[in-house]
């Protein structure tokens, strides 16, 4: 099991905003997160990706409780990646981005630049190579901010709305592209999305959240 | 009006001549400043970044000091530094009275609580998301402070060259712990407060056009910092 949560609970200056009972997630399995605004999407998306700890009960990665210091915990942030719903590009050119996650990981430029190189092509954002950051559309910016996440092959994608306030060209690249790396590269994915025939034909489960709470167990891909 | 003139225009053939006492004087201006600012932003800098980011029992009351501290007159930065500093003090036998090195003592006090607060205010504006960008991306708390600074960069730069402007003009902290002595510790502002009260203006005019230069030079780096070169947005 990728995740495994007990008792799950976040709250917000005395507003609890996320109580899971229980939550099991399989890796290797792209997961659609449902729900309403405010229904506690992002925030369990948040915890998911170790940014920041519960108010309450345990979750554990890949068999293991997590830790929220020491050492341990950065490798285990260095797993999972999360790709925000308005992605925050840093000021500077488009490959000073995308090689971000490998140069904080110590990697050598040579092995930096073809990495970036390579996923930016495969976002098809490779004409963009030393573009400023701050003048990409959204849609490109959504899709440079994919390619950061991926160029350092997460074990675990996650991505708060990936499709959100995008043109149909560019959802459908976003959506080929998260299918592409689950099958090829086996990551696993979980998305946020308000679109459901989105979630029904991508993934292999949805999972659907109402106030803070699962609402429907996993179904499967329609 | 004659009189004004007539300054003016024997300190711009004083400034044209680059006469040696002048260049002195701004010369140690310069330096005490340049390291008093230095030492401050050393300081200031990471206090403000720590102090944005973090929350603390008593957070606000420091907030609150640190804007008192931004109003705290030199005078009585030099009468605290002097009661330290001078020889029946507690740090009398250091010998730092009327001294370089007094005066930056100073300047320091003066302009820390200045560095702080703007660094707080610049790095406060900075979306929080870069920090949640930043860490989700796999850096260590060093790093992510290190992408907030960069992103800040332009707010910071202005809180260090507004507390150069600061310190640059400042007089009562020169006077009373650097004591004027001439080629040592005579700063452009005690050399004009001297001049004056001598009743010679031709110096003191040729410094304050110096000190106009130099203020003139900073509100430009100024803004450029905040992106504002171009005549539009002026």
């Amino acid at each position: 099991m990728l995740y495994k949560a007990k008792g799950l609970k976040q709250v917000f200056k005395e507003r609890v905003v996320l109580n899971l009972a229980d939550l099991e997630i399989e890796s290797k399995k792209i997961y659609a997160l449902t729900g309403a605004n405010g229904a506690g999407k992002t925030t369990l998306l948040n915890l998911l990706a170790f940014l920041v700890p519960p108010t309450s009960g345990t979750l554990q990665f890949c068999g293991k409780g997590v830790v929220y210091h020491g050492q341990g915990f950065l490798k285990l942030r260095r797993r999972v990646v999360l790709v925000d719903q308005y992605p925050i590009l840093f000021t500077g050119a488009v490959w000073k981005n995308v090689e971000f996650g490998l140069k904080v990981r110590g990697i050598a430029k040579k092995q930096r630049e073809k990495k970036v190189k390579e996923v930016l092509e495969l976002v098809g954002m490779q004409k963009f190579y030393s573009a400023d950051a701050h003048k990409l559309s959204g849609g490109e910016g959504k899709r440079v901010a994919m390619a950061r996440a991926l160029a350092i092959a997460p074990e675990v994608l996650l991505c708060d709305e990936p499709t959100a306030n995008v043109d149909e060209k560019n959802q459908r690249i976003i959506l080929d592209i998260l299918e592409r790396i689950n099958e090829e590269k086996g990551t696993s994915i979980i998305m946020a999305t308000h679109y459901l025939p989105q979630s029904r034909y991508l993934a292999h489960h949805t999972l659907t959240l109402e106030h803070g709470q699962l609402s429907r167990e996993p179904g499967d891909r329609m | 009006m004659d009189l004004l003139l007539d300054s003016l225009h024997s300190a711009f053939l004083l400034l044209l001549a680059r006469d040696p006492e002048l260049l002195n004087i701004v010369g140690v201006s310069l330096k005490v400043s340049a390291v008093s600012t230095l030492i401050a932003s050393m300081a200031g800098i990471p206090c403000g970044f720590f102090i944005a980011y973090s929350s603390f029992y008593g957070k606000r009351l420091l907030l609150t000091c640190l804007n008192t501290l931004l109003a705290l007159p030199t005078v009585v930065i030099g009468l605290l530094v002097y009661s330290f500093i001078s020889r029946r003090g507690l740090l009398g036998s250091l010998d730092l009275l009327y001294t370089q090195k007094a005066i930056v003592i100073g300047q320091v006090i003066l302009i820390a609580p200045l560095v702080t607060s703007l660094t707080i205010s610049a790095v406060s504006r900075i979306d929080k998301r870069y920090r949640s960008t930043a860490l989700t991306l796999g850096a260590t708390q060093l790093q992510m402070a290190w992408v907030i600074i960069k992103e800040a960069r332009y707010g910071i730069g202005a809180a260090v060259i507004a507390s150069f402007g600061r310190v640059i003009a400042e007089v009562g902290i020169g006077m009373m712990l650097g004591g004027n002595a001439k080629g040592f510790t005579r700063t452009m502002t005690t050399a004009m407060a001297l001049e004056y009260d001598k009743g010679e203006f031709v110096l003191a005019v040729a410094l304050g056009l110096t000190l106009m230069t130099i203020a003139f030079a900073l509100n430009m780096l100024f803004h450029f910092f905040q992106g504002r070169t171009r005549v539009d947005a002026l």
